[in-house]
């Protein structure tokens, strides 16, 4: 199968601090993959950095054929970002919201109608989303924003932290949500989570990263019978234990 | 067009409701306050020939004065009291002002003295409009006139020599500028200009205001309710993103100086004609007309001056709308965001401040210098600087602003383009996230 996205080598030092150190991952269509690891660990920075949001110090990282460094505009065409902690203008309707999106991604009128449509369909805000989005719960705000990275079937969408802020039964709906359209539209998904309960049941494969380190990373089975766990929570874990002792 | 989408999200954001309403409720200030000023100024005028009259000697002659004052046009009302204190005096008449015509009056003329008279008013404020009332001159000037043409006729001259005496030499009074000259007084010619240099640049304070505050916002806001990460993340290019920004902003900014400048002219029109109203029949009309003397002296701007100032305008806004890129793209919070127009205030008000009150030109050379580099100096002296024909420093203020636009621009655009739109944090003072971050992570 055709890689969606290849990251090699992806590095990135901030003023102090090295918050990615050699990177390198693939996701195939399809795929769901989930980086996972403590607060710090360089998850964000990695993302915004496949998200052509932060200029990489070192390596590059390529979506459906088109590098982050060389061809930034379109690599934005083929993904979507949902950023940890997100809003959205409070002073729009939900609706708006939804269109001023599309039109960012299409200038063809159908095209647009088609992505709100689908939008609306998968965020179940229902007549809420005529009112301004001042007036949503955090919770309502997460689903609208995981709406619109999904409503233009993008080749990768990038979720950092997709549950974070919603409700038990909410946060389920999402994670089927994101199973079934990578099975049935074939959208890729990357994802970030410190929930491992959640990336156990969504993704296919995980990678555990720490301190800027990626350690490893395959399938969640795989990984759970190589470090004789009984869940990823474990496997975590151990893996980070065993990286800290080094 | 993508772009387009962009303007269009940009100006609903810095149109709403508030923001009109404001707009409307400032010009329908200013519209207010001309017609306000228009009428006290009026009152003002009138009042001049209002008087309250004590007469305390009560000869033949004190009334036939008064008779000769109210010929003139001048309302009398009279008064009696004997009170000397007179606070009393004004209170129990029930007036502001008053003039007493104290006992011996008319005795002390006969005598060959210069007779005396009281002259009260009352001070109520120290504002300006509110004072030109109170006061007894025109009453005290037609009493002075009616005395010395009494002294005259006593010595044997005729009303003629009087005139004479009063007016020796009749002045033509001529303004030069530069090498071009007109038969009109220079404090009216300032008078004339100033009104009109007044007003444009307090439309540029507010020009270069309200853009770097809506510019400003703009960004900061999409920085503050975390909503930036996800535009940039979009199909399109940081260049449109904030070429809609700035757009919008212009346009906004436009907007707001074309209300500003219809509320303002209807307040200087109010203000003016009624002191235009005030000279009528004044020796002033026999002045030529005040424009064709301004053109004659080269004081008016023609199409090529209103093309310059335009142009001059434009690098201006330019201007300040990269510095407010800038200044936005480094405000991460609300706080942060009122700190950070401040610099742009100063570099406005400075020159804005000095324009109203001395010429740039004038000041000694140090200050000079430090002044004129604030590119919105030039924009402020742009109009007397084409007035005068100071064609050289005008011409150098355009080339200075360009070159700062287009170094602000330059690094507005570096800024923008790189990772620091997003990572960039001022820390005055308190901890960063980051290190908050690392130090949990080191427990
Ligand atoms: N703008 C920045 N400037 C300097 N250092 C930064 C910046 N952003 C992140 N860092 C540092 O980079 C490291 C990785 O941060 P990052 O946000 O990628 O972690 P994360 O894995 O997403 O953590 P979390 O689970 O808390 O979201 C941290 O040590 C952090 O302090
Ligand atoms: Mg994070």
């Amino acid at each position: 199968m055709e890689n969606v996205l290849e990251v090699r080598e992806l590095s990135k030092q901030y003023t102090k601090v090295l918050a990615a150190d050699k990177v390198s991952f693939d996701i195939k269509k399809g795929e769901i993959f989930a980086l996972i690891g403590p607060n710090g660990a360089g998850k964000t920075t990695t993302i915004r950095m496949i998200s052509t949001l932060l200029t990489p110090t070192e390596g590059d990282a390529v979506v459906s054929g088109h590098s982050v460094l060389k061809e930034p505009e379109k690599v934005r065409q083929c993904i979507t970002y949902l950023p940890d902690e997100a809003g959205a203008y409070k002073n729009m309707t939900g609706k708006k919201y939804l269109r001023f999106m599309a039109g960012l991604f299409s200038t063809d009128i159908d095209t647009i109608n088609k992505y709100v449509e689908r939008a609306e369909n998968i965020c179940g805000l229902g007549d809420r989303l005529k009112d301004k989005i001042g007036s949503y719960s955090r919770g309502m705000i997460r689903k609208l924003l995981l709406a619109r990275a999904v409503m233009t079937k993008p080749d990768l969408a990038i979720l950092d932290e997709p549950t974070s802020g919603l409700d038990v039964l909410n946060a389920i709906e999402i994670r089927k949500m994101i199973k079934k359209l990578a099975a049935d539209e074939g959208m890729s998904f990357l994802l970030s989570s410190h929930n491992m309960l959640e990336i156990e049941f969504v993704s296919d494969r995980v990678g555990i990263i720490a301190k800027g380190h990626l350690l490893v990373s395959g399938r969640t089975d795989e990984l759970k019978a190589r470090y004789n766990a009984a869940n990823l929570e474990e496997v975590f874990e151990r893996v980070v234990n065993d990286n800290e002792i080094l | 067009m993508k772009f387009f989408n962009l303007l269009k999200k940009e100006l609903a954001e810095l149109l709403n409701l508030q923001t009109v309403i404001s707009l409307a409720v400032t010009m329908a200030m200013l519209m207010f306050l001309g017609s306000f000023m228009s009428s006290t100024i009026e009152e003002a005028v009138k009042q001049e020939y209002t008087v309250t009259l004590c007469d305390r000697d009560k000869t033949d002659f004190t009334a036939e004065l008064i008779e000769t004052l109210r010929k003139n046009n001048a309302i009398v009302s009279e008064v009696t009291s004997d009170s000397e204190d007179f606070s009393q005096l004004l209170s129990t008449a029930g007036k502001d002002s008053i003039i007493v015509i104290p006992q011996g009056f008319t005795e002390d003329l006969n005598a060959g003295k210069a007779p005396e008279l009281i002259s009260v008013s009352e001070m109520r404020s120290a504002a300006m409009m509110s004072n030109m009332s109170n006061n007894n001159d025109g009453a005290e000037r037609l009493i002075r006139n009616c005395i010395s043409n009494v002294f005259a006729e006593r010595a044997g001259l005729t009303a003629e020599d009087v005139q004479l005496i009063n007016a020796p030499v009749s002045i033509s009074e001529y303004t030069v500028v530069k090498d071009k000259t007109s038969e009109v007084s220079a404090e009216e010619v300032m008078s004339n200009i100033m009104m009109q240099n007044m007003l444009l640049p307090i439309i540029v304070f507010v020009l270069i205001m309200m853009t770097s505050q809506m510019l400003m916002s703009a960004i900061s806001n999409e920085k503050i309710d975390k909503t930036l990460e996800t535009l940039l993340s979009a199909p399109v290019s940081r260049t449109a993103v904030l070429g809609a920004k700035m757009l919008a902003a212009a346009i906004v900014a436009m907007i707001n100086a074309v209300c500003f400048m219809v509320g303002f002219s209807g307040m200087m029109s109010g203000a003016t004609d009624s002191v235009k109203a005030e000279f009528e029949g004044t020796a002033i009309n026999e002045y030529i007309p005040i424009d064709s003397a301004l053109e004659q002296l080269g004081l008016t701007l023609g199409g090529v001056d209103y093309v310059l100032v335009g142009i001059q305008l434009f690098l201006t806004i330019m201007i300040c709308l990269s510095v407010s890129l800038m200044l936005g793209a480094l405000v991460n919070d609300t706080k942060q965001a009122q700190t950070m127009v401040m610099p742009l205030m100063f570099a406005a008000m400075i020159p804005y401040m000095i324009s109203m009150f001395a010429d740039v030109n004038n000041l000694p050379i140090v200050i000079r210098l430090i002044v004129y580099i604030i590119p919105f100096t030039h924009t402020f002296s742009a109009i007397p600087n084409l007035m005068f024909g100071h064609m050289g420093i005008f011409l150098i203020g355009l080339v200075y602003q360009t070159l700062a636009f287009a170094v602000c621009m330059f690094f507005a655009l570096k800024l923008f383009k790189s990772d620091k739109i997003l990572t960039v944090s001022l820390n005055f003072g308190q901890k960063s996230k980051f290190k908050k971050a690392k130090k949990n992570e080191n427990q």
